[in-house]
């Protein structure tokens, strides 16, 4: 995925999606592919994910036990910061020695040690970049209703890609597309007729259970 | 469990059967009682596929018992892959099965003088012996549907397919599943060969009219057992992470911190790794109308596995693992999931070992024999197994002959047998137990009960290289103890995080057979068998020289974080320093 300027966000095209909750899970490969957030730069991963994106503590500290920044496993969510470009991925507990030596300050994490990321000095806080998250395992379901809701940012020819790749009974879980106001024909995304010009895509996707729809 | 069954398969007449007591080896089972009879009864220097070999099936200690989770089967012999003492364990129903019939153990002696195979039916009144040419060369699947049509659906099957018989070095035991098919096997080391070597084509276990194995303290057992299943229950791993997604939720993690074997083990990343993750085969087998959470056998409440379809909505395969997808995924390039489906299964119907067949065909496709992500030559090369072609030949012997025939330098093989999902440049703290287990590069090796629950091996400083060996040394300590019970290794993510889930865990054994076992004790269990393991393996010949990883991960960098495996030489050879 390549570097995006925040700047480039503002001109991103407006996607936005009505899907059924039961065919939800349709996108959890996207979101572990990974998709772009706005947050203010050098902030810690708690000020993003809590202060910013209102998840909890509590879920932070227990639930998300293994997190990765630009790649290396992190223990220290109060001292890691992102910037523009990081890449942040968030998982549930894994399964496995390896799993529990990945895991955010676990027992074995020293056996880990030489890929374990390390903070620099500099972290004073920035403007807003745009940072790359990815969902995996349990937190896809769990987070990903969240961020999709909100907004995510998303390289139009990886968004293609996805559409273009899909089953056709994933399009059974669209209730409603609208592009910037407006309303496009579920085909147009499926065939890849949608022709936008824009680099990237901000795309928001409500998801509504049955008995809404 | 009081009875060992000896089949001698050479003499003048047939094959002969005869059931003794259990006598020196009472109270010990699983790995503890594979290495024991093996360390104690076969020559060390003896040719592994000779008459001098035995072939070991143990239950568990609690297998056959209402405990959730102790299903696994212990296969043991010298291994024709490693040439050290081998110890594969599998899932499926034969354990449970094997322990209600009785029986401790099943030792195949001898070798028969012809080329004849052989089926074996054993039942409350007893055992037969048959020799059953038709079987010849019949994958895993048809033998089992033989069976069932002779048989019966009542049964449990432990078998081989062509690759057994063709005494290949990557050969695999096949166990059945709940659903009688025979998708879980004790895969590594070529135990399957040594099944071939004895002429046994399956084994079929049928234990009607047998009843659950009965506690000496049923109330005590009860409660334990309840208490043990709370335990999985309430953890985040075993009770969420597992029954969603399976083993195969650590593509994507591994993926991520760089450290999945990719093309051969030459990058740390695979570009398609979100094609083939759990999370993608989960919504996979739900879309399709399979199923993302099953277990293996009757009494798991972890549920990991699961049932691929293929695009039609019919049955393929088993949910594959995450070592199997890595090994034929992103260890070969590949990700489409429905070919790495497709390898699983005919790694099961031929009866190979997934991981050692997916590591040699990454080493054969670094030859040039196939281009890496070429999902139709991976499956064309696994038919070359099957039907025995040359070619095939050299393939279904592993990594390390396929290297030697291609003129390969990068293969990744300790003691011959391939290197597993993790790579020990980035988790270099596994690569110390790949490099020293008995066994030869082994994920399970040092996997389970944390030092900071048993206290073995006293004070650990992990921060240092020698505080890696020590981990190391403890957890491959605890896992030798697991491997004893019957247990499925991934009790111990809850065992790990919950002491109190560990104390039920011993409860149980005790209100079993009456002890009052401690952590001491389990600890004095694994080390007895480690030591058990490594004399035999002394004797066969290995020394310190064998227990090192491949030259290339001293190295050649990985990238993304361009690291090599640091652990000094005179560091792993301190791990067994008790």
């Amino acid at each position: 995925m390549r570097q995006i300027k925040i700047a480039e966000a503002a001109n991103a095209a407006n996607l936005r999606l009505t899907w059924a909750e039961d065919r939800f899970e349709d996108f959890a490969e996207l979101l572990q592919r990974g998709f772009m957030l706005k947050a203010r730069a050098r902030s810690s991963i708690r000020d993003v994910l809590c202060g910013q994106f209102g998840i909890s503590h509590e879920y932070l500290d227990q639930r998300i036990n293994t997190i990765f920044l630009d790649g290396k496993p992190v223990d220290d969510v109060d001292s890691a910061t992102i910037g523009g470009g990081s890449k942040l991925a968030l998982s549930a507990a894994m399964p496995g020695f390896v799993g529990a030596a990945l895991r955010k300050g676990g027992f074995y994490a020293p056996m880990r040690q030489v890929i374990t990321h390390v903070e620099g000095t500099e972290s004073v806080p920035g403007g807003d970049e745009l940072f790359v998250l990815k969902l995996f395992n349990l937190v896809v379901k769990e987070l990903g209703p969240l961020f999709l809701d909100s907004g995510i940012w998303l390289d139009r020819r990886d968004l293609e890609s996805f559409f273009n790749s899909r089953p056709a009974e994933f399009w059974s879980g669209c209730l409603q597309c609208l592009m910037e106001v407006d309303e496009l024909e579920v085909d147009s995304l499926h065939k890849g007729k949608w022709l936008i010009e824009s680099p990237l895509v901000y795309l928001r996707i409500h998801v509504v259970t049955g008995d809404k729809q | 469990m009081d009875n060992i069954l000896r089949i001698i398969m050479g003499p003048e007449g047939g094959p002969k059967a005869t059931v003794i007591p259990v006598g020196e080896y009472a109270g010990i089972g699983g790995r503890a009682l594979t290495s024991a009879i093996v360390s104690k009864e076969v020559p060390p220097l003896c040719h592994p596929l000779g008459a001098d070999n035995k072939l070991v099936f143990a239950p568990g200690l609690l297998s056959g018992t209402a405990a959730a989770m102790s299903g696994r089967l212990s296969v043991g012999c010298k291994s024709p892959l490693t040439g050290g003492i081998k110890e594969a364990n599998s899932g499926g129903q034969a354990s449970q099965t094997l322990a209600r019939l009785g029986y401790a153990a099943i030792v195949l002696e001898g070798a028969p003088k012809d080329d004849n195979i052989y089926k074996i039916f054993i039942n409350k009144d007893g055992v037969e012996i048959n020799l059953d040419n038709s079987l010849k060369m019949l994958g895993n699947y048809a033998v089992v549907e033989k069976m069932k049509a002779e048989y019966g659906d009542k049964i449990a099957c432990i078998s081989i397919g062509p690759a057994g018989e063709m005494k290949m070095c990557a050969a695999s035991v096949a166990c059945t599943d709940m659903e009688l098919r025979p998708t879980r096997h004790a895969g590594r080391g070529g135990v399957g060969a040594v099944m071939g070597a004895k002429g046994v084509k399956v084994i079929v276990l049928d234990d009607s009219g047998m009843k659950m194995r009965s506690p000496k303290d049923p109330d005590k057992f009860r409660e334990a057992n309840k208490n043990w299943v709370d335990g999985l229950k309430k953890h985040p791993v075993t009770g969420e992470g597992l029954p969603a997604y399976g083993t195969n939720v650590l593509t994507n993690i591994l993926n991520e911190a760089g450290a999945y074997p990719t093309k051969n083990f030459s990058l740390g990343q695979f570009a398609g790794s979100s094609k083939i993750s759990g999370e993608t085969e989960a919504a996979t087998e739900t879309t399709r109308g399979g199923s993302a959470t099953h277990g293996c056998h009757r009494g798991c409440v972890i549920q990991c596995s699961g049932i691929y379809m293929d695009k039609n909505g019919q049955y393929l395969t088993k949910q594959p693992e995450y070592e199997t997808v890595w090994a034929h995924g992103g260890n070969c390039g590949i990700d489409d999931l429905d070919a790495i489906a497709m390898l699983d299964r005919l790694d099961d119907d031929y009866g190979l070992d997934t991981i050692e067949m997916g590591a040699t065909i990454g080493v054969a496709m670094e030859a040039g024999v196939a281009k890496f992500g070429d999902a139709q030559a991976a499956i064309s090369l696994v038919h070359e197994v099957g039907k025995g072609t040359p070619l095939g030949r050299i393939l279904g012997n592993g990594a390390a002959v396929t290297g030697k025939a291609f003129g390969v330098e990068r293969v990744p093989v300790v003691k011959n047998q391939a290197l597993p999902a993790y790579d020990p440049r980035g988790v270099q703290g596994i690569g110390v137990t790949y490099a020293t287990s008995t066994m030869g590069a082994d994920h399970t090796a040092g996997y389970a009960v944390t030092a900071n629950i048993l206290k073995v091996g006293g004070y650990v400083n992990p921060l240092t290289p020698e505080g890696q060996v020590e981990l190391s040394r403890n957890l491959q300590i605890a896992t030798a103890a697991v491997d004893a019970t019957g247990m499925c290794l991934f009790i111990a993510f809850a065992v790990l995080d919950q002491p109190e889930t560990f104390q039920a865990l011993l409860d149980m054994l005790n209100a079993f057979y009456g002890l009052n076992l401690t952590g001491d004790d389990v600890t004095a269990l694994g080390k007895s068998i480690l030591k058990n393991e490594r004399n035999f393996n002394t004797k066969a010949g290995f020394t310190p020289a064998h227990d090192r990883l491949p030259e290339f991960f001293k190295k050649e960098l990985l990238p993304p974080h361009n690291v090599t495996f640091k652990v000094r030489d005179e560091d792993l050879d301190t791990v067994f320093n008790w």
